[in-house]
């Protein structure tokens, strides 16, 4: 939809309050995934903290050293620096200067990129290195099919757990089950676990399924691939197995693995979203 | 779970036909996101400076959060650079069609964006919702508490959501007799409550980012505390001064020691160039200052940064200085230099919010700690915490140096 031109007058008169506004075909085209795919691909190829670029993942733990080549983490270039955490505040000691590195943002150190992120007392560092790796695979993913959109109701947890998971990008999180949907795969009913996920803000969660299938470990990465449930107007979601993505561990092996959740593997074959081509499958892809 | 279909304010997207015409990029634009839930309100304000173009991104009568602009062809980019964040949109005719980007941990957060030349309808604001209303935010039957406080603004209605440790600053939107829809955009902030009025209460779905919706309820303030207090949440070591030193923006160390916090009473600011809130909270404490200053008191701002690397640092203090034309000292305290005093701050415990103010007695001890800020959109919020400070203050320069 296009906001019509000239909009002053005209639109004093056609917009007015309160009335509904359709439900945005985000999320459910064609177009809108094709999109994603593509901004996911650029963020990939060019962004300073692509997983492309990860060359260290590490928990922080009593502290680590960093850059000689005798380091816990040896950096070229890199003069001898320690990171330590006290109190859940990070800090980064270059001799007699010492840094405190905010959760989630970037810090220069060198050529390198540093990153830290987790809950205090379960922090890791992420390393990114200058460019992407060479041997880096291309992403794959399966034709959108419109069938693999699914409209399902969230049946909420009667008594919600908390739960410590791994977020796609190998990341411990404290997160709360939010509760199951249905789904009808040809002509089984399937049922599948939905754990609400700290978002980007505060204010932010993502409802995230994740889930094993026929595919997994043949096409598919064999641990399993996230999904979000994509709120409706109507009170519902739609699981767009379109939308279905890899967890970072299969795009580099620095990366921790986030584990299958229990009662989430469908016997079912969801040739849908991302495919693997690396290396663990049962069947290699030519 | 409850769930509503939501009143949007702004709907029937209005497709007019019109000869494809470039319009200048100069003026007012009224823009959305389209979010999950409905499509999120704000405007552009495009001008041109010093050859170039910048856009002030609008929620009503507040307008901050400047972005470069840069057409190329029909291509128009929005770098909102503080927080790392763009609009990159096609120009087609008046109109503007693209995606507002930020970078999370996870890989680009995308939500369509689209606009066109002019400016949203002002309404009336609600008479119904006007005040302050005790909120619930229900998760998975978890349940978190929200002072939601509506008035009436020079271009409509205007919002404040304040939690535990502060407020998001100023929502701007509409309603009818009975509901209401606010939103908030600001380069990084995608915020949208709306909401109807049901016999005393308050429902609605608070939407935050592309996709995540909490249903709240709330009813009318009763006068008891809802939230936590700001001094509950974050405490300190009250038993020793507050000990720190960092570079100020020059790179000259500054300690407690300096000679122009002793004696005085000393309201440290730790703030970032970054945190909506802490812009909010400036032109107060400026006040602060002016009435104050001259009987012995004191400003220090420490701020933390988004590098912590101080060549990227210090100018965008510098930049938070001249904006408010701060006259106290201010110090770029993500970058110490003398490593003992770096521990300064572990003297908090509990540490939450930006900003976190501390107000220290003339002997320099740590006497009280509130962590957030409820900023002027918070009304009567706003207006105690400034009660409190000038109390704080007030009892503070009547001790003993």
């Amino acid at each position: 939809m296009i906001i019509g031109p000239r909009g002053g007058r005209m639109g004093a008169v056609l917009v007015f309050l309160g009335a509904a506004l359709p439900c945005p075909a985000e999320g459910q085209s064609r177009a809108a995934v094709e999109r994603d795919r593509t901004a996911f691909a650029d963020w990939l190829g060019s962004s300073p903290i692509s997983p492309w670029r990860a060359v260290v993942v590490r928990s922080i733990g009593t502290g680590l050293s960093i850059g000689p080549d005798t380091a816990d983490i040896p950096l070229t270039g890199v003069t001898s620096a320690r990171l330590t955490e006290r109190e859940g505040r990070v800090l980064l000691r270059t001799g007699s200067n010492e840094l405190g590195l905010a959760r989630g943002r970037i810090q220069t150190v060198g050529g390198w990129r540093l990153m830290v992120n987790g809950t205090p007392g379960r922090t890791t560092v992420t390393v990114f290195g200058p460019a992407p790796a060479r041997d880096h695979k291309k992403l794959a993913y399966y034709g959108y099919l419109p069938a693999n959109a699914h409209v399902v109701t969230l049946r909420a947890a009667s008594a919600p757990r908390a739960q410590r998971l791994m977020t796609p990008d190998g990341v411990e999180v404290e997160a709360t089950e939010a509760g199951t949907i249905e789904l009808r795969l040809g002509a089984a009913r399937r049922s599948l676990t939905v754990m609400r996920l700290p978002g980007a803000t505060e204010d932010e969660s993502e409802l995230e399924i994740y889930f094993r299938d026929g595919t997994s470990g043949k096409t598919t990465y064999p641990a399993g691939r996230f999904v979000a449930l994509i709120p409706r107007s109507d009170g519902r979601y739609l699981l767009d197995f379109n939308r279905a993505r890899n967890p970072f561990c299969a795009y580099n092996t620095v990366y921790p693995c986030p584990s299958p959740w229990r009662g989430n593997s469908l016997s079912e074959a969801v040739k849908a979203g991302e495919r693997y081509t690396g290396g663990g499958l049962e069947v290699p892809v030519p | 779970m409850n769930t509503l279909r939501l009143p949007v304010l702004l709907a029937g997207v209005l497709l007019a036909a019109a000869a494809p015409r470039q319009a200048s990029m100069t003026g007012r634009w009224r823009a959305v996101l389209d979010i999950a839930g409905g499509a999120l309100p704000f405007e552009l304000s495009v001008t041109t400076q010093g050859g170039g173009l910048v856009a002030s991104i609008c929620n009503g009568s507040t307008c901050a959060d400047q972005a470069s602009v840069t057409v190329t062809g029909a291509r128009v980019l929005f770098d909102i650079a503080d927080y790392a964040a763009t609009i990159t949109a096609e120009r087609r005719g008046d109109s503007l069609i693209g995606v507002y980007q930020n970078v999370g941990r996870n890989g680009p957060r995308s939500i369509p964006f689209r606009a066109s030349k002019g400016t949203w309808p002002r309404s009336r604001p609600p008479a119904a919702v006007l005040g302050s209303w005790d909120a619930w935010y229900l998760t998975d039957q978890r349940r978190s508490p929200r002072v939601l406080h509506f008035t009436a603004g020079a271009e409509g209605l205007e919002a404040a959501v304040t939690s535990n440790t502060g407020d998001l600053g100023v929502f701007w939107g509409g309603g009818t007799a009975d509901s209401f829809s606010v939103a908030r955009f600001d380069g990084v902030s995608v915020y949208l409550l709306a909401g109807r009025l049901v016999g005393d209460t308050l429902r609605g779905v608070f939407h935050a980012g592309l996709r995540t919706q909490t249903p709240f309820v709330a009813v009318r303030t009763t006068g008891a505390p809802h939230l936590t207090a700001p001094t509950a949440l974050t405490s300190a070591d009250t038993t020793a001064p507050f000990r720190f030193s960092f570079l100020d923006l020059d790179g000259r160390p500054v300690s407690q020691n300096d000679s122009r916090l002793a004696g005085k009473v000393v309201l440290v600011d730790i703030f970032g160039s970054w945190c909506v809130t802490c812009h909010e909270a400036t032109p107060d404490l400026l006040d602060l200052y002016k009435q104050y200053q001259p009987r012995g008191f004191e400003i220090l701002g420490l701020g933390y940064e988004v590098t912590g690397d101080s060549t990227s640092d210090n100018p965008q203090i510098r930049r938070f200085r001249d904006k408010f034309r701060i006259p106290w000292i201010l110090l770029h305290a993500g970058a110490s230099v003398v490593e003992e005093t770096a521990a300064s701050l572990p003297q908090l415990r509990g540490f939450t919010a930006y900003p976190t103010t501390l107000f220290l007695g003339r002997d320099g001890r740590i006497r009280e700690v509130y962590a957030g800020f409820r900023g002027p959109a918070t009304g009567a919020q706003h207006t105690r915490q400034l009660e409190d400070y000038r109390r704080i203050i007030e009892r503070l320069l009547r001790e003993a140096p």
